[in-house]
C-alpha cells in the first residue's frame, strides 16, 4: 500500500503558500495518532499539473482572489469525479474576505453549490469525536477576521461523500506553527486533520 | 357578325370547355391519390415524412394531368383548326370558311348569322360533353374522401408533426391508450427556442425548464406518469387525455402507466450553458512601477441563447503577510439586447481613481451572465489578469545604470588569505629574525583587526543597532570573556531580552541568526591578540575557526522565495515513538479508474440484450432506462441505446441490430490491437 501523502495545492493566482508549517503539522498529527503509512513531508502540487490527481486530498488556502485558470478547473473537476476531497480554508477567517467570495464561487462554479455541512456527518466522528461539529480556533474565539464563531463547515457532496470541504475558521493560522511546539498544548488542536484525513482515505 | 368573328367565339367556348376539363382532370388525380394514401394510413400507418412525400405527388399529379389534357387539345388555340373543326360539321361550307379565316376573301361570303348561331351552340355541346367524365370521376373521388375519416384525409392532405392523434384506426376497447402518443415541447421563453411537438416520443431533448406535454386518444381515467418520484394523473381534454410536466437538469426515465400497459419515455435534459468569456487585454499579467495611467480593456463573451448582462470587474488587495484589505467594484456594466449570442466588450481602467500604493494588486476580468431565469443565471467569467503596483526599491536591481564594475574594496583581506599569509609566516619563522617575525605578525593582525571590525559592524546592523565605529566607543568592543558574555551583550543592544537564552533549550532570532557570525568574531579577536604577540602559529587555529564559522553563517543566508517554502521533514517514526526515518517521499502511483460502475452496466445491457428475443417491448423499456442512466457520462453508449430502442419500437430488426453492436462497442470501448498471441495462446486480458 502506498503511503499518504499531504499534498497543498498550488493555485495561479493567489497567495496559496500562505501556511507553510500546516502540512508538516498535520505529517506529525497522522503519525502520533494513527498507523497510517504516511510520508514525512507533505508536497506542493500544482493544479495546472495532471499528477494532482494522484494524491486523495488536497489542501487549499491562501488570502487573495482564488481564481481557476481553465486547466485548474478542468482538473479539479476531475479530481472530484475520481473521488477526490478537496480541502479548501479560508485564511482571512473572513466571509466578507475576498478569498471567500471568489474561492466559493469558483468552487459553485466548477464542482457545485456549497451546503452547511451537518454537525453529525461522519466526517466528525471518522477518528476524532467531535460532538459539536467542527472545532473552534483560536481566531473565532480571539474575534478575529469576521468576529464569528462558524458553527459549520460548507461542503459540496457527490454520491453521498464530501467532494470539497470548506472551511471559513481559519484552520490554516490555527495549524501553521512547528509540530515540535504541540507539547505546550492541553489539547492538540490539530486533531480535526486527523478525521479530514481519515475521511478522504475512507469514505 | 362576321365568319371569323363567329369563328373566335366557338374557340372561346371550347377553350373554356378544355380548361374545365383539364382542372377536372388534375383535381380528381390529387383526390385519388389523397384517396390511396388515406386508406393505405388507415391500415398501415405511414410516416411523416412518406406522408409529406405523398401530399407533394398527389399535387404534383393534379398539375401533370391538366398539363396533358390541355397539352392534348392544345390546337383549340388556332382559329384555322377550329374553323376547319366546324367545316367537318357543316359540310356545306365547302372550305369557304376556312378560306375566309385564312384571309383569302371569297363571294358571296359565307358568314350569316343563322349559320354562325349553330356553330357557337355546336362548340357549347362539345365542350359540356367534355366534361362528363371528369366531373363524374372527381364526384366519385369527392364521394370517397367524405366518406374516409376527416382526421385520415388530413393526415395525407396535410401531414405535419403530432397528427398522429389524428389518425383513424379501430382499436379494440382493451388496448392500450398509450399509443397513439404524441408529445409538445414548450422551451422558456427566455432562450427564444420555438416549441416542436413529436410523434411517438421514444426521447425527448430539450432544455431544463421546458414543459413537456405528452397525449393521447382516449379516456384520462387510470392513465399515470411516473415522473422521478413523482405520480403525475392525465387529465381530460375532450376525447383525448394529457399530462404536462417540467423537464428538470436531471436525466429522467417518465413511465407511462395505462392499466397493465406502460411505456416510458426518455426525458434528456440540456443544459444552458454559462456563458463563454474571453479577456483579450490585457493580454498578461504585469508589475507596474506606479499606479497611475489608464489600463484598455477589451473582452468578447458568446452563449449558447443569448447574454444578459456584462461587465468588467476588478479587485484591488492591499497589504501583505497575514493583513489585507480589500476593494470591488465594476467597469462599463452592458446590457444587450435580448438573444445576443456575442457580445464584444471594451472598457478603461484608470488607474489613478484607484489611488494605488506600492504593493497593491489589481485583480481584473470581464463576466458575463445570460438570461437563464430557470436555472441561472448562468455566469461566465474571463480569465483573471493581475496587475501589480511595484514596490520600493524593487527595481533596484534594474534601475542601475549602465557602469563598469565597482573597484574591489582592496582595504580589506579575506580570512582566506589572512590564513595562508599566517602559514607562510609560520613556515619561514625558522630562518627569519624575531624582531622581523613580529613585525611581518603586526602587519596580519592589523589586517585581522580590520577584518573583525567589518564582522561586527554586520552583526550589529543586523541587531538593530547602529553602526558602531569600534575605535571611537570606549566600551565596545571590549574583548568578550565567554560566548554568553558576548551574545548577552548583542541581544542588550536590541534591548529584546536580558536573557538571550530564554527559550528554554531552543534558540532565540537573535541567536539563531548571529551565533556563526559571533563566533567568527570572537576567534578574530582571540587570533589577533596571538598576532599582535608575534605567534602566528598559535593565532592559525582561531583563524581557521573564524574561517569556519564564517561559512557556517554564510550557508545560513537562506532566502525563500515563493513557490518553495521551507521543507520540514517529520520523523514519523520518533513521532510514533520508533525510531528514525529515511525523511524522503515514496513516489505516488495513480489510482485506478473504478470500473465497477461500468462492469455493471455491461452485465445490465447483456441481460437486455437476453430480452430483446422473447419480450421486445420490455428490451426497449430497459433500453431506455439503461440509456437515461448512461447519458451522464457514456454519452455515445446512451446514443446507440436510443436509436436500438426508436429500431425495436419500430419493428426494424437489422437497424436494431447494427445500433445494438455500436452500443457494445461504445461500452466496450476502443478495439485493442496485440501484435502476438501470449505465451500459452491466450488473449491476455
Amino acid at each position: 500500500m502506498s503511503e499518504f501523502v499531504f499534498a497543498t495545492a498550488q493555485y495561479e493566482s493567489g497567495d496559496w503558500d500562505s501556511a507553510p508549517l500546516v502540512p508538516a503539522n498535520i505529517v506529525d498529527t497522522i503519525a502520533r495518532y494513527t498507523s497510517i503509512p504516511v510520508a514525512p513531508t507533505g508536497v506542493v502540487v500544482p493544479l495546472s499539473d495532471e499528477r494532482m490527481l494522484r494524491f486523495p486530498l488536497l489542501y487549499l488556502t491562501g488570502h487573495l482572489p482564488v481564481r481557476f485558470s481553465a486547466v485548474e478547473r478542468r482538473n479539479v473537476q476531475r479530481f472530484v469525479d475520481r473521488g477526490g476531497l478537496l480541502f479548501v480554508d479560508d485564511h482571512n477567517h473572513d466571509i466578507d474576505g475576498t478569498f471567500h467570495k471568489t474561492a466559493t464561487e469558483e468552487i459553485t462554479r466548477t464542482v457545485g453549490p456549497l451546503r452547511e455541512l451537518r454537525n453529525d456527518h461522519p466526517l466528525y466522528t471518522a477518528f476524532f469525536r467531535f460532538p459539536d461539529g467542527p472545532p473552534a480556533t483560536s481566531h473565532e474565539l480571539n474575534g478575529w477576521g469576521d468576529n464569528l464563531v462558524h458553527k459549520h463547515l460548507l461542503a459540496v457532496e457527490r454520491r453521498g461523500r464530501i467532494a470539497v470541504l470548506y472551511s471559513n475558521k481559519d484552520y490554516s493560522s490555527e495549524w501553521n506553527y512547528h509540530p515540535d511546539s504541540k507539547r505546550f498544548l492541553s489539547v492538540d488542536n490539530t486533531r480535526f486533520a486527523v478525521n479530514i484525513v481519515l475521511y478522504a482515505l475512507t469514505a | 357578325m362576321s365568319a371569323i368573328a363567329a369563328v373566335r367565339t366557338s374557340r372561346t367556348v371550347l377553350a373554356l370547355g378544355v380548361a374545365a376539363r383539364a382542372l377536372a382532370w388534375g383535381a380528381t388525380a390529387s383526390a385519388a391519390m389523397l384517396v390511396a394514401g388515406a386508406i393505405a394510413d388507415i391500415m398501415t400507418p405511414i410516416p411523416l415524412g412518406a406522408r409529406i412525400a405523398l401530399a407533394a405527388t398527389a399535387t404534383l399529379a393534379g398539375v401533370a394531368s391538366a398539363v396533358a389534357v390541355t397539352w392534348r387539345s392544345r390546337r383549340v388555340v388556332s382559329l384555322p383548326r377550329v374553323a376547319l373543326w366546324i367545316e367537318e360539321r357543316f359540310p356545306s361550307l365547302q372550305f369557304a370558311l376556312v378560306t375566309e379565316v385564312e384571309g383569302l376573301r371569297v363571294w358571296p361570303s359565307v358568314a350569316t348569322p343563322a349559320s354562325s348561331a349553330d356553330w357557337t351552340r355546336m362548340s357549347r355541346t362539345r365542350a359540356i360533353r367534355g366534361l362528363g367524365a371528369p366531373l363524374a370521376a372527381l364526384a366519385s373521388v369527392s364521394l370517397m374522401l367524405a366518406i374516409l375519416p376527416a382526421g385520415a384525409v388530413a393526415r395525407v392532405g396535410a401531414p405535419r408533426a403530432g397528427d398522429a392523434l389524428d389518425r383513424a384506426a379501430s382499436r379494440p376497447s382493451g388496448a392500450s391508450r398509450l399509443a397513439p402518443l404524441v408529445a409538445s415541447v414548450t422551451p422558456p421563453v427566455y432562450s427564444g427556442v420555438r416549441g416542436s411537438i413529436t410523434d411517438e416520443p421514444t426521447s425527448i431533448e430539450t432544455l431544463v425548464g421546458s414543459e413537456v406535454v405528452l397525449r393521447g386518444r382516449g379516456d384520462a381515467r387510470g392513465i399515470v406518469a411516473v415522473v422521478g418520484s413523482d405520480t403525475v394523473p392525465a387529465r381530460r381534454a375532450g376525447d383525448r387525455w394529457s399530462i404536462g410536466f417540467s423537464v428538470t437538469a436531471r436525466a429522467t426515465a417518465v413511465r407511462l402507466v395505462d392499466r397493465g400497459f406502460a411505456r416510458i419515455v426518455a426525458i434528456e435534459p440540456v443544459t444552458d450553458l454559462e456563458p463563454s468569456v474571453t479577456l483579450l487585454r490585457p493580454v498578461h499579467d504585469s508589475v507596474l512601477r506606479a499606479g497611475t495611467g489608464r489600463i484598455p480593456l477589451v473582452a468578447e463573451a458568446a452563449d449558447d441563447y443569448g447574454i444578459d448582462s456584462a461587465a468588467f470587474e476588478y479587485i484591488v488587495s492591499s497589504g501583505e503577510g497575514e493583513t489585507f484589505k480589500f476593494r470591488s467594484g465594476t467597469l462599463k456594466p452592458t446590457r444587450p439586447p435580448a438573444q445576443t449570442r456575442r457580445l464584444a466588450l471594451d472598457a478603461s481602467l484608470f488607474l489613478d481613481s484607484l489611488a494605488l500604493r506600492p504593493g497593491d494588486i489589481v485583480h481584473l476580468r470581464a463576466i458575463a451572465r445570460d438570461g437563464n431565469v430557470v436555472t441561472g443565471p448562468g455566469i461566465g467569467a474571463s480569465e483573471t489578469r493581475a496587475l501589480r503596483i511595484a514596490r520600493a526599491g524593487e527595481y533596484d536591481s534594474v534601475s542601475v545604470e549602465a557602469a563598469g564594475p565597482a573597484s574591489e574594496d582592496k582595504s580589506v583581506v579575506s580570512e582566506r588569505m589572512l590564513i595562508m599569509l599566517a602559514e607562510a609566516l609560520e613556515k619561514r619563522r625558522p630562518s627569519l629574525q624575531r624582531p622581523v617575525v613580529v613585525g611581518e605578525s603586526r602587519t596580519i593582525a592589523a589586517d585581522q583587526t580590520r577584518l573583525r571590525k567589518t564582522v561586527g559592524e554586520v552583526i550589529f546592523t543586523r541587531l538593530g543597532g547602529e553602526s558602531v565605529e569600534e575605535s571611537a566607543t570606549e566600551d565596545v568592543p571590549t574583548k568578550a570573556k565567554s560566548m554568553e558574555e558576548l551574545l548577552r551583550r548583542a541581544d542588550s543592544a536590541t534591548n529584546i531580552s536580558n536573557d538571550p537564552l530564554d527559550f528554554g533549550g531552543g534558540e532565540s532570532p537573535v541567536v539563531a541568526v548571529n551565533k556563526p557570525l559571533l563566533e567568527a568574531y570572537n576567534a578574530m579577536w582571540e587570533a589577533s591578540t596571538q598576532l599582535e604577540l608575534g605567534e602566528p602559529g598559535k593565532a592559525l587555529p582561531h583563524m581557521r575557526r573564524a574561517l569556519a564559522a564564517i561559512q557556517k553563517a554564510r550557508q545560513a543566508e537562506r532566502l525563500y522565495l515563493r513557490g518553495r517554502p521551507p521543507r520540514l521533514v517529520i520523523d514519523v517514526n520518533k513521532a510514533r515513538l520508533q525510531g528514525k526515518d529515511k525523511g524522503a517521499s515514496g513516489a505516488r502511483l495513480p489510482r485506478l479508474p473504478a470500473d465497477s460502475a461500468l462492469r455493471a452496466r455491461a452485465e445490465r445491457f447483456g441481460r437486455i440484450i437476453d430480452l430483446v428475443a422473447g419480450d421486445p417491448a420490455a428490451a426497449v423499456d430497459s433500453l431506455l432506462l439503461l440509456r437515461v442512466d448512461a447519458l451522464g457520462n457514456q454519452p455515445a453508449f446512451a446514443a446507440a441505446l436510443g436509436d436500438a430502442a426508436d429500431a425495436l419500437r419500430r419493428g426494424q430488426g437489422a437497424r436494431a441490430t447494427d445500433a445494438l453492436s455500436r452500443a457494445r462497442r461504445a461500452l466496450s470501448g476502443p478495439i485493442v490491437a496485440r501484435d502476438s498471441l501470449g505465451r500459452w495462446g491466450v488473449a491476455p486480458p
